[in-house]
């Protein structure tokens, strides 16, 4: 075949593959021109971490600084305690907040009466659908050293009256028993649909075999949750530096900086809360953050695909 | 023989589950309690007199039963404007979200070239962005700082949400009516209008949930992306209002005016406390209530896309 001829049918191949998918083309564009428009220009515009920016000049025309702002943050005095803190952070978060969702599932599963399962489990998504301000909020009032309840209720069983938010030991107690409270619940809908997947006959067979309920638990539910449950385990690792931003913020007092203060909210009052906003600088810390995270997922991603096939790509 | 033998370890079974079961629902009375414990407390403090809330004295039901923080509430008109607003953004953002993403989930269900090279791109924004500050600047040179568009258009498509609709469309509508569909000479417009959004009930509650709540609730996208008070979203204006939340700023002043406050309380301070209760509540109510209505499709919805997502 000739080259002319080749071009033609590629050609051919390209109008016939228009005419049939344009439509599906223009379904899609709203989508795709937010994505472009609003994840990858700013991808685009992440130069100016390199860039010492000025308004003046906009993003691509200010003076390339190369590394300056990276090795501004590394050598700064609280990068260490940053890091450790955002780490810290998001491990115990995972450490206490990863069964839970799990047991809750599997004791929900074995609930027997029809609407109180229904309204167990209405009631444990609840907590969710609260803003995390409403959250913040919750914790003030509950928390106060004068007025909260906790207080009260220390102050009557005989203790001493603890200004909680103001307490470093505090900060992340308060930071991760909020989100579980708020989330646990919702967290369990992954393995409850995992759990009503599973073929109601194995546990009919476990019965006639004789097997109590727990015997059914430890026999079929968790070998049955296993597989997801390390997979959502291993994904969680891949979130270990990322940090919830918004509450962090809400809860981060001068009292509690030697805990509250992570990477996270440091971008944020450097680069937008900050009276004279430093852009290039918040710009290189976030985007360290955000190289560091991606290469976590690829590598847990990596890891899970070798040992046990599951990947998320 | 076989029958006695049946009839025994039935007996001893039951035995065993019953007090698993008991176990089991002390557990969940536990679960349910400190789930809606704090809630139930903010209901009857915000009905309570507030030196009963200060002083604790409200704990399983209303003392001293007073509208007055609601009344205060009412009052507060810049509470009642950002009200409105949280509105607009929440009903228009989410109208459009929902038909942006159902459009692109169906499209992204089907076969077509180029379809990898989409897919890859959209997934790749759920593990990478620019970072907070390259987005400010963008929307900034956009000339869309501190408007109303974007409060509507920012967050406007998940990933995650797009992902879990297409999920629906593939698993929950058979591929033999596009095929009719086609027979019949529909094109995608009409197959995606006629046939997928009449059959997509479920995904669009489901859809309209997740967005509707997270829009009511957003409060980061205001902070960052606004300067001008009277486009607040109700968040901004209930952050001031349960006050002091944080490091930056009066906080401190608040924390002193708190501690001290055993010697000269004031009325307002006191009045103050129990209106964050009320606050609280009619802020939250619609998002719970959304949840609650929409719970039927909800459970089932988020179950079928989440199993293959």
């Amino acid at each position: 075949m000739t080259g002319s001829a080749k071009r033609r049918l590629h050609l051919g191949r390209v109008r016939r593959a228009i005419q049939r998918d344009w439509q599906l083309w223009v379904l899609l564009l709203p989508a795709l021109c937010f994505f472009v428009i609003f994840c990858y220009f700013p991808m685009y515009g992440v130069q100016i971490a390199f860039r010492d920016y000025k308004a003046a000049f906009g993003i691509t025309g200010s003076k390339w600084v190369g590394l300056k702002y990276f090795e501004k943050f590394f050598s700064s005095y609280y990068c260490g305690r940053m890091f450790a803190n955002t780490f810290l952070l998001n491990f115990y978060g995972l450490l206490f907040g990863f069964p839970i969702p799990i047991l809750l599932a599997i004791m929900l599963n074995q609930l027997n009466g029809k609407r109180f399962k229904g309204f167990a489990q209405t009631a444990i998504y609840v907590p969710h659908f609260i803003s995390t301000v409403v959250l913040a909020g919750m914790i003030y009032l509950f928390f106060s050293p004068t007025n909260g309840i906790v207080n009260h209720l220390i102050v009557a069983l005989g203790g001493k009256s603890i200004y909680f938010v103001l307490e470093p030991n505090w900060f992340r107690p308060l930071f991760i028993g909020s989100e579980i409270w708020q989330n646990a619940g919702w967290n369990t809908i992954l393995y409850i649909a995992t759990l009503t997947s599973i073929d109601p006959q194995l546990y009919e067979a476990a019965t006639i075999d004789g097997a109590t309920r727990w015997n059914k638990i430890r026999h079929i539910d968790i070998p049955h949750l296993l597989p997801i449950a390390v997979m959502m385990l291993i994904l969680n690792c891949g979130s270990l530096l990322s940090s919830n931003t918004d509450k962090a913020l809400l809860l981060q007092t001068s009292g509690n900086m030697a805990t509250s203060d992570i990477i996270g909210v440091y971008v944020y009052s450097v680069g937008i809360a900050a009276s004279k906003a430093q852009y290039s600088y918040a710009s290189a810390i976030g985007l360290c953050l955000n190289v560091i995270n991606f290469a976590i997922i690829m590598l847990v991603n990596g890891i899970s695909r070798k040992i046990s096939e599951i990947s998320l790509f | 023989m076989t029958k006695t033998v049946h009839r025994s370890t039935r007996i001893r079974e039951t035995h065993a589950d019953n007090i698993f079961n008991a176990v089991n629902l002390v557990f969940w009375i536990l679960v349910l309690a400190i789930v809606l414990y704090p809630l139930y407390l903010i209901l009857i403090a915000s009905v309570s007199d507030p030196d009963a809330v200060l002083q604790a004295r409200v704990l399983l039901w209303p003392v001293d039963f007073s509208l007055m923080g609601y009344q205060a509430v009412f009052q507060y008109s810049e509470l009642w404007g950002s009200y409105a607003n949280s509105v607009f953004y929440t009903l228009v953002g989410s109208l459009l979200s929902v038909m942006i993403t159902l459009a692109a989930a169906y499209a992204l269900s089907r076969k077509f070239a180029g379809k990898r090279l989409v897919n890859l791109a959209i997934t790749f924004t759920m593990f990478f962005s620019g970072g907070l500050i390259p987005i400010f600047l963008n929307v900034r040179d956009l000339g869309l700082y501190n408007t109303r568009t974007i409060m509507i258009v920012m967050n406007l498509v998940s990933v995650w949400n797009l992902m879990v609709a297409r999920t629906y469309i593939q698993t929950s509508i058979p591929n033999e009516l596009y095929e009719a569909a086609v027979m019949d000479g529909a094109g995608h417009f009409t197959y995606f209008f006629r046939c997928i959004l009449p059959l997509s009930g479920t995904i669009i509650a489901v859809l309209s949930v997740y967005y509707g709540v997270a829009r009511w609730n957003d409060y980061f996208t205001g902070l960052i992306m606004l300067r001008d008070r009277k486009l607040y979203p109700l968040q901004l204006v209930l952050k001031e209002i349960l006050a002091s939340l944080t490091s930056t700023g009066s906080s401190d002043t608040f924390f002193e005016a708190y501690a001290d406050n055993l010697g000269g309380l004031q009325e307002a301070l006191r009045k103050a406390e129990v209106a964050k209760y009320c606050c609280i509540v009619v802020s939250t109510v619609p998002a719970v209530l959304l949840y609650v209505f929409m719970q039927k499709y909800f459970v089932k919805g988020v179950m079928i896309g989440s199993l293959k997502g």
